[in-house]
């Protein structure tokens, strides 16, 4: 491997293209926050003032895993992926928050954050499942790895991840030249899993009530996330109407950002946005093709599909068509884990492109 | 191995969902657009906002002044209640609150808000409000948070007190809406925006909770105010304010006055009394009308240690004792602060046109042959009239003939402190561009001659048309010691505001101090009201005052003292309204929150000798 020479942006540089992707879509989000409180103070209950703060540590943590090379990081695959697991178990004797068990809360420590461990726990399944499919080698124990990483979020109760987990686990097995039936019957027996799992009561009352509410078609914050969709029209009301009537969502900042993105921009700004992550997925798909190495492939192709999947549980739930998920929008949700997780895929995407010599 | 075509696969599925999408979305927003806007319309969330606690405010030692306690309020959601089950819960509330009287519970079912407030459930044993709630779903206990003033008059001034906000509050504070209570006075309006927190939510959709928001509390302040300190210098006012009822024979009863500790390092308040004073948890429960009004003849509300306007009197003889040493000016023929003019009691001059006028000492014998120091010991006007004349035949109708205006500026006479408390008064520095204004503006009020030199030297003795307040003269005298003008301080985290910076010397310092000391001690106006401390009073400074008021009103009484001349820590200005002489009345007052200050035995205040 050849030496690389470090700079400030990472050894020799970054790649601008990326760099500028991850600004971009956190300049956005600043503008929409600051669309629906409409003020910004310093102060750490002010959600547009958190946000950039959280975006300015996202970006030194996008320049810090860029320093990680893409050799070293494979040789630490094994190890980050039992400390994620041994943290998803720890999560199982803190206090619940909300009746689910999914954050480590920083505030006694001097930190008013909370940390959600499966935004990043994604991230590692990711590895993990590159790595094996890399070399080839389809060990039971590897399989039982990821079956008790899902199951971990699944017990949270985290309904939206594990489903998200799960289609990437799909859809990178079926990358690979693994023989389409297993992998469509790994799927089947989750789902089996799940139904009896659900029969046993192992599942909360609320995540049944979602999906029966969404059944019965009257969730109310899914019907309004359409309204407010609706109301933005064609080119939205952020620079035409001051005055507008209040459409309200609720969760609008986190999960259902899209939609108010979608109300002060419009269908042309929603447009914009979609089409900025097709242009990136067309980039990083020239490289997965470029790259001779099979793990970097795997990782890449990865990597976007946990994007893409993540982008589109979104997009379905605020249009209202699977039931609730909290499965955030990438970059544009507000929440520190959610940029912090996103920054680190961009950091790694960015590496491999410039172990590539791509800078540009 | 590595399967591009899967890929290829895989991203041409997402791009087809992605196009399905953008479709829905294009749909929602073109065709959909006008039959949402107007469910949008019709649409009625209703918002219901739970005040905010707010936050709590601590003395320099920690010691809590200022609390919210949450305490459980039983609501009615007026939106369950429907003409079937309305008598049912009328007899519910008869039942278990038989204090609330008919036309109460008439009002609770007559309103038009969504929540309406039955009771408050403090004292309401836990078995009745868990039976309520569980039994009748129109029923909704909300913890409200309760203001209480735990050292009850001694701050009221200070902290000031919340009532319900006005249509200026709402749109000055964007809280108070939903907080439905906003501060009126004193720091809980200047610091409104810190302290208030932000309400909390309750979302309806007709008469169901959709969603909720918590309120958050506002921030906790920390004052570099001191309960104990505060304490003694009220009683010693107040015993100072007895004193001078008991010792004149005033028209008007002497019941007003103020008193500041000012620490002279920092800029922060350690104390600060106007008497007379009310009960600011008065404001929480609800004031009588009488009450009100009783306390708003006595001037109660006013905080006279920053609106209360006095003539300054003698205490203002150090901005010129300032003047002459910097610019070198004394008494006409005199070249510095040791050669002596020789006080006869009396001081008569001739004017250009030849009339010839002449000022009385307030001694009238005279005070002899004196020199700056004893000028200041003995608070003698002569001396300073002899400075006043001195400008006025070098500068009179110059530019330079406001210097000793400019002086009295740079310590921050008629501009605002800018302390953090809201409704700060200037006061006036008169000069001849006033004099001019106020022949237009008010006439009849100065001569038609305009300014003159007479009105010069009233001024340098810090009589006529000048006007102070205690804060104002006490920060000045800070600001000499100190040689910068900071903007004195309640919040120990406030930023620290330097408004202008003098030059004085530390030669100019210690002189100051020195000839302060002289008053404190054998020869010196306060002599009589400092001498029970004993060899204790050699190391304290200070400068009498009594201003003369237009009319029957009694002089003010002014004192303004250093704790120690040696090592310098406190200014304390006092001001007893109508208090008559300042040796007197406000001297003793010092001196006895000295004593505090300084930790010695207190004793009650005596009545001292009267002069200047």
């Amino acid at each position: 491997m050849i030496n690389r020479k470090i700079t400030i942006l990472g050894p020799e540089g970054t790649n601008l293209y990326i760099l500028l992707q991850f600004l971009l879509f956190s300049v956005i989000s600043w503008f929409t926050l600051f669309s629906s409180i409409g003020s910004i103070e310093f102060e750490t209950t002010n959600i547009l003032s958190r946000q950039i703060v959280f975006s300015l540590i996202g970006l030194s943590v996008f320049f810090l895993t860029t320093y990680l090379s893409i050799e070293n990081l494979y040789n630490l695959i094994n190890p980050l992926f039992i400390l994620s697991i041994s943290v998803l178990s720890g999560l199982l004797f803190t206090t619940p928050i909300l009746g689910v068990r999914r954050w480590y809360d920083l505030e006694p420590i001097g930190i008013p954050i909370f940390i959600q461990p499966s935004e990043f726990s994604k991230i590692i399944l990711v590895l993990f499942i590159a790595k094996i499919l890399s070399q080839n080698s389809y060990k039971l124990i590897f399989i039982m790895g990821v079956l008790i990483n899902l199951l971990l979020i699944f017990i949270q109760p985290d309904l939206g991840t594990t489903v998200l987990l799960l289609l990437v686990t799909f859809f990178m097995f079926f990358i690979s030249d693994i023989k389409l039936r297993s992998t469509v019957l790994g799927l089947l027996i989750f789902f089996l899993l799940f139904f009896i799992l659900l029969e046993m009561n192992f599942i909360g009352d609320y995540q049944i009530s979602r999906i029966t509410d969404f059944f019965s078609g009257d969730d109310f914050s899914q019907n309004q996330s359409r309204l407010s969709i609706s109301s933005g029209g064609l080119f939205g009301t952020y620079f035409t109407n001051l005055q507008v009537t209040e459409v309200f969502v609720p969760v609008q900042t986190t999960d259902f950002i899209f939609s108010l993105f979608l109300r002060n921009f419009g269908f042309l700004g929603g447009f914009l946005l979609l089409s900025l992550w097709v242009l990136f997925f067309f980039r990083v798909n020239r490289i997965i093709k470029l790259t001779q190495i099979e793990f970097e492939k795997y990782l890449l192709s990865g990597l976007l599909i946990l994007l893409g999947v993540q982008i589109f549980i979104n997009l379905l739930t605020i249009l209202g068509f699977i039931p609730l998920t909290g499965i955030p929008f990438p970059l544009l949700s507000l929440g520190g884990s959610s940029i912090f997780s996103t920054a680190i895929i961009f950091g790694l995407i960015n590496r491999v492109f410039i172990e590539n010599n791509i800078v540009v | 191995m590595f399967n591009q075509k899967r890929l290829k696969f895989t991203f041409l599925s997402f791009f087809i969902l992605l196009v399905f999408i953008l479709f829905d979305i294009f749909q929602l927003q073109t065709s959909e657009f006008l039959s949402s806007s107007e469910i949008i319309d019709q649409q009625n969330l209703d918002k219901f906002y739970i005040t905010a606690p707010r936050g709590e405010i601590f003395d320099v030692n920690g010691e809590k002044l200022a609390e919210s306690k949450l305490e459980p309020y039983l609501f009615l959601n007026m939106r369950k209640i429907t003409s079937q089950n309305s008598s049912e819960y009328r007899q519910i509330i008869q039942y278990n609150f038989p204090e609330l009287t008919n036309l109460e519970i008439n009002e609770i079912f007559e309103s038009k808000e969504i929540l309406k407030l039955v009771t408050n459930l403090y004292s309401v044993e836990y078995e009745i409000r868990n039976n309520i709630l569980n039994n009748f779903d129109a029923f909704l206990i909300i913890d409200l948070p309760v203001r209480s003033y735990i050292k009850n008059e001694l701050f009221a001034h200070t902290i000031g007190y919340i009532g319900l906000p006005n249509q200026e509050d709402y749109e000055e504070f964007k809280n108070s809406l939903g907080n439905n209570q906003v501060g009126k006075n004193g720091l809980e309006r200047y610091y409104e925006d810190y302290l208030s927190g932000i309400p909390g939510e309750l979302i309806f959709l007709g008469s169901d909770i959709i969603d909720s928001k918590q309120p958050i509390p506002g921030g906790d302040l920390f004052l570099s105010m001191d309960s104990s300190t505060q304490y003694v210098t009220k009683e010693s006012l107040q015993q100072g304010i007895d004193l001078a009822n008991k010792s004149f024979e005033s028209i008007n009863e002497i019941k007003r006055g103020a008193s500041v500790v000012l620490d002279i390092e920092t800029g922060n308040i350690v104390s600060m009394v106007s008497l007379p004073d009310f009960n600011p948890n008065k404001f929480v429960s609800g004031i009588s009308d009488f009450e009100y009004k009783q306390l708003d003849r006595d001037q109660a509300f006013n905080n006279f240690a920053i609106q209360g306007l006095y003539p300054p009197g003698s205490v203002f003889k150090v901005v010129a004792y300032w003047l002459a040493l910097s610019e070198n000016i004394f008494p006409e023929g005199l070249s510095n602060r040791d050669s002596k003019v020789d006080c006869v009691g009396s001081l008569s001059f001739g004017f250009v046109d030849g009339s010839k006028q002449v000022y009385n000492d307030w001694k009238l014998e005279g005070h002899g042959k004196v020199d700056l120091t004893d000028a200041i010991k003995q608070s003698c006007n002569v001396y300073f009239w002899d400075i006043a004349l001195n400008i006025w035949r070098n500068f009179g109708n110059t530019e330079g003939e406001s210097i000793l205006q400019e002086y009295s500026k740079e310590l921050g006479f008629s501009k605002k402190t800018n302390i953090d408390l809201p409704f700060e008064k200037v006061g006036i520095i008169p000069d001849r561009d006033l004099f001019e204004e106020w022949k237009i503006s008010r006439p009849g009020l100065v001569r038609d001659e305009g300014w003159l030199g007479g009105d010069l030297m009233n001024l340098i003795i810090g009589q006529g048309a000048i006007t102070t307040t205690p804060l104002q003269v006490a920060n000045a005298y800070r600001t000499l010691l100190t040689g910068e003008n900071l903007s004195p301080t309640l919040n120990v985290n406030a930023e620290k505001i330097i408004n202008n910076k003098i030059n004085v010397s530390d030669e100019f310092i210690s002189f100051l101090l020195n000839d302060l000391n002289t008053v404190t001690n054998e020869g010196g106006t306060a002599y009589v009201s400092f001498s029970i401390l004993g060899n204790k009073a050699n190391d304290i400074g200070g400068k009498t005052g009594t201003a003369q008021n237009a009319g029957d009103k009694n002089n003010t009484s002014w004192f303004v003292g250093v704790d120690s001349v040696s090592d310098p820590k406190y200014i304390i200005a006092t001001v007893v309204d109508e208090g008559g002489s300042g040796s007197a009345v406000a001297a003793p007052v010092s001196r006895r929150i000295i004593q505090h200050l300084r930790k010695y035995e207190l004793t009650p205040v005596k009545f001292g000798e009267i002069t200047e």
